[in-house]
């Protein structure tokens, strides 16, 4: 079920929040969890199983982790690890690895063809950080199954994150405190992470979309495209986690930040330090540091630095592509490290680099296959003879350059600054007034973009 | 009031409003069909396990919330506001309003859907027309967006290609150039079709490459249709925009001409009032989508035959060539299949016009 849906906001939440409310404390996880599945099992009946499945495993390796000593106890950990990494491996990249391994040797072993669970690799990487956390000592392990069970299966993150590690809701889970302040906090940060999705992250995929069917693409419309994708997978993305994190406060958890506007930073190293913070700081503190981290000679820290990205690209879909966009992120960290003045480009020259590095890297991260981002690479730079500028480029550049304008401030700090600044000099009092009705017409216009059936696509339900 | 009241009552609205929306919804009773769009709206779908575990029951749903959500028309109306002053998007739904006249993106050229209409067309030469003395003519009929989009910096077609890719394709057939006989204001401002008072010059050019005499336009008085006419782009870009008028061109000839319905065997007029009060009053002209029709001429003097292969624009030209032919037969093949025409028609001496929107060729899925 999508956030940005008909049948989320209107008839999902409304009847679930009021359940809740209704709920005495004692039933509100269960109240959380069966919703959760429920919720789950909306797109993905079938796999609703391997959800409860990984809830019961992971929640009996907790334990056993917890009550074991020594050697027995690094032993159910490394279990839990490996099972975590198998069923990523099953459902997310056999297929991946039997078709690269038939294209290299000319085999012909059969592909799996599974559907790829929704969310998997979020909650399986929340599982495996709650048994590590506890093997460190780091986490108790929860011994109420429907409290752990909330834990992995929680609606508001359960698609597309934040990845919430154990430690992060572990009191949220047992005792929340349910005010009016964080209903008050929860709705707007939903409503505003909505507006994002639905208003422009939808256009600028629709954008994106019309580039791919045109059959006369130019230079222009190359640039277009990759604005325009690079724009969409934020607003698509913290969108989601916006809504995720207005709904946790909603229900009393606090979800840890996932975007810190990104396209702001002024060298590679900082954006990542903005960037699905909660993926980076997982791997950080699941891989990079466990390897030894930056406390080990320069060519060990390298490939420290190469296999967590690789993960990391791997993590974000079971293709090359993905695999060297990450590498490609690894190779601009370790330059950042040797090269300090890279990191310390002036102001304007910073930030051009930076968007330069990143859009080229969503085209890669967004084509269907290697060849095309070949191809789409080359289509930027005018490769092949490519006209400057064609008919359709120059429309959708003009149909479109309010709202890239409008995505290009949005995606800066200055809309909120501004905010702030008003408030300073109107006082509280008028923003009062205003925000209810603001968000009131956000929450119509919003309705009217899905009664009207737009594309709606979720980019980050594929991971 | 302090901050903190105004905020929880601030919140309380929002929430209300929230509350409010999900319950109409909840509660809404279900509409059967939109008038504007044209189309039936999804109902709810019965809840099977077996649709559940599937996952057709869910999207069936979706369907069913978005098309039945309360004030929906008000609410894509809104979208369509937001998105072309707020956006500043240049069409809505791919619709877009330039001169007063709504018209739709019609781009790329689509080579595999021309590709499969020409197949089509081919099949039936080679079925029924090769080695016959049948006279063969192709006339495209183009989108408002030929004549709009370079105005306002719109993308259209490649119409040079799909009038190459069709007389490359059918050597046999004489091609008969319409663009030039028309001009924007042949058209319906809120519809894509074009109006019949207007098309004259474009029948004239007809009857011109065909060798008929063209009728004499004196003959025809102009009958106003009171109904307004809310064409299919302004519902589907949600515009606000006057409704157009029907206009028939009308004379003692056309109202004694009788109109046979192969489906269903019953005769009619050219000119249907009973279509006054459809969903598309556009159906007036010879009742609308049919697959098989045949006009019978009584006031004929000659004995030629017109077989016209056409889409809904033919309904509308179809009478103005009536006066040079004892039968005019239409055929769509959107809603009969091309490989058993031989079962209605004998195709022997007559005159057969393929007549098509590039519209319709850009998207030609349904034709059979």
């Amino acid at each position: 079920m999508l956030f940005s849906g008909i049948p989320f906001l209107f008839y999902f939440l409304p009847a679930v929040l009021i359940l809740y409310f209704l709920a005495p404390n004692s039933l509100k996880n269960t109240v959380l969890l069966l919703s959760s599945l429920i919720f789950y099992a909306w797109g993905e009946p079938k796999y609703v199983i391997l959800m409860v499945f990984s809830i019961l495993l992971y929640y009996a390796f907790g334990l056993l982790i917890a009550r074991s000593e020594g050697r027995c106890k690094k032993c159910w950990l490394i279990l839990s690890v490996i099972t975590g990494a198998a069923l990523l491996g099953i459902f997310k990249y056999c297929d991946f690895f039997l078709s690269s391994f038939n294209e290299a040797f000319g085999t012909s072993l059969p592909l799996l063809k599974l559907a790829l669970p929704i969310g998997i690799s979020f909650y399986t990487f929340q599982c495996i950080s709650y048994t590590v956390d506890i093997y460190r000592g780091d986490a108790k392990a929860q011994t109420d199954l429907v409290a752990f069970g909330t834990f992995v299966s929680i609606f508001p993150q359960l698609i597309a994150g934040p990845i919430v590690r154990y430690v992060d809701v572990e009191n949220d889970l047992i005792s929340r405190s349910h005010t009016f302040e964080n209903f008050a906090e929860g709705i707007p940060r939903f409503l505003t992470g909505l507006g994002k999705k639905v208003l422009l992250a939808n256009n600028l995929a629709l954008l994106v979309r019309t580039f791919r069917e045109s059959p006369a693409p130019s230079v222009v419309f190359y640039w277009l495209y990759a604005i325009a994708f690079t724009l969409h997978i934020y607003f698509d993305f913290s969108g989601y986690s916006d809504m995720a994190i207005g709904l946790g406060r909603i229900y009393g958890f606090h979800f840890p930040e996932n975007f810190n506007y990104p396209y702001v930073s002024r060298s590679i190293t900082e954006f990542w330090r903005r960037w699905h913070m909660t993926l980076s700081r997982w791997f950080r503190d699941y891989v990079y540091i466990p390897l030894g981290g930056n406390r080990v000679d320069f060519l060990r820290w390298v490939r420290n630095i190469f296999l967590v990205w690789m993960l990391t690209g791997l993590w974000h879909g079971a293709a090359w592509n993905f695999v060297l966009w990450g590498l490609l992120f690894a190779m601009m960290l370790v330059l950042e490290k040797r090269i300090p003045s890279l990191r310390a480009l002036p102001g304007f020259w910073g930030h051009i680099y930076v968007m330069f590095v990143v859009t080229l890297s969503f085209v890669l991260f967004n084509a269907d296959s290697l060849s095309q981002a070949v191809g789409d690479i080359r289509g930027l730079f005018g490769a092949g003879g490519l006209p400057f500028v064609n008919q359709a480029a120059l429309y959708y550049l003009r149909s479109n350059a309010v709202l890239l304008l409008l995505s290009a401030v949005g995606a800066t700090p200055g809309p909120r600054n501004l905010l702030l600044r008003f408030q300073k000099r109107m006082g509280g009092g008028v923003l009062e007034f205003l925000r209810p009705a603001a968000l009131a017409v956000l929450l119509l216009v919003c309705t009217a973009y899905l009664v009207d059936g737009s594309y709606n696509p979720f980019l980050y339900f594929r991971f | 009031m302090n901050r903190n009241t105004i905020r929880k009552a601030g919140t309380v609205l929002l929430c209300g409003l929230w509350l409010a929306l999900s319950v109409t919804a909840w509660f809404h009773r279900p509409v059967e069909i939109s008038t504007s769009e044209r189309r039936k709206l999804a109902q709810l779908p019965p809840f099977q396990k077996s649709s559940f575990l599937n996952g057709s029951f869910s999207s069936a749903f979706e369907n069913y919330a978005a098309d039945q959500f309360p004030a929906r028309e008000a609410f894509r109306e809104i979208k369509s506001h937001f998105q072309r002053n707020i956006l500043g998007q240049m069409d809505n739904n791919g619709v877009y309003i330039q001169n007063g006249f709504a018209a739709k993106i019609e781009y790329p050229l689509n080579t595999a859907s021309v590709e499969h209409a020409i197949g089509r067309f081919q099949k039936i030469y080679r079925d029924n027309l090769e080695n016959t003395d049948c006279r063969m003519f192709f006339a495209l009929v183009p989108d408002k967006g030929y004549y709009l989009a370079p105005t306002g910096g719109y993308p259209r077609l490649d119409y040079t290609a799909m009038t190459h890719a069709i007389a490359e394709a059918l050597p046999t057939f004489d091609m008969i150039s319409l663009f030039g006989t028309l001009d924007i204001d042949d058209y319906y401002r809120t519809d894509p079709h074009w109006r019949q008072e207007c098309l004259l010059p474009a029948a004239d050019a007809i009857c011109k490459e065909i060798g008929i005499p063209p009728a004499s336009h004196q003959s025809y008085g102009k009958v106003p249709w009171d109904v307004p006419f809310y064409g299919v782009y302004r519902g589907q870009g949600a515009l606000s925009m006057a409704p157009d008028q029907i206009v028939t061109m009308e004379n003692s000839l056309l109202d004694a001409c009788r109109v046979y319905n192969y489906e269903t065997n019953q005769y009619t007029t050219i000119y249907d009032s009973s279509k006054k009060s459809s969903l598309d009053p556009y159906d007036i002209y010879l009742s609308g989508a049919s697959a098989l029709l045949r006009i019978e001429n009584p006031l004929s003097q000659n004995d030629r035959h017109l077989i016209l292969f056409r889409d809904s624009f033919g309904s509308s030209i179809a009478p103005l060539l009536v006066h040079g032919y004892k039968t005019v037969t239409l055929v769509d093949i959107r809603y009969i299949s091309s490989g058993i025409l031989d079962r209605f028609l004998t195709f022997s001496n007559q005159d057969v016009l393929f007549l098509y929107s590039t519209t319709v060729l850009n998207n030609s899925s349904a034709m059979k």
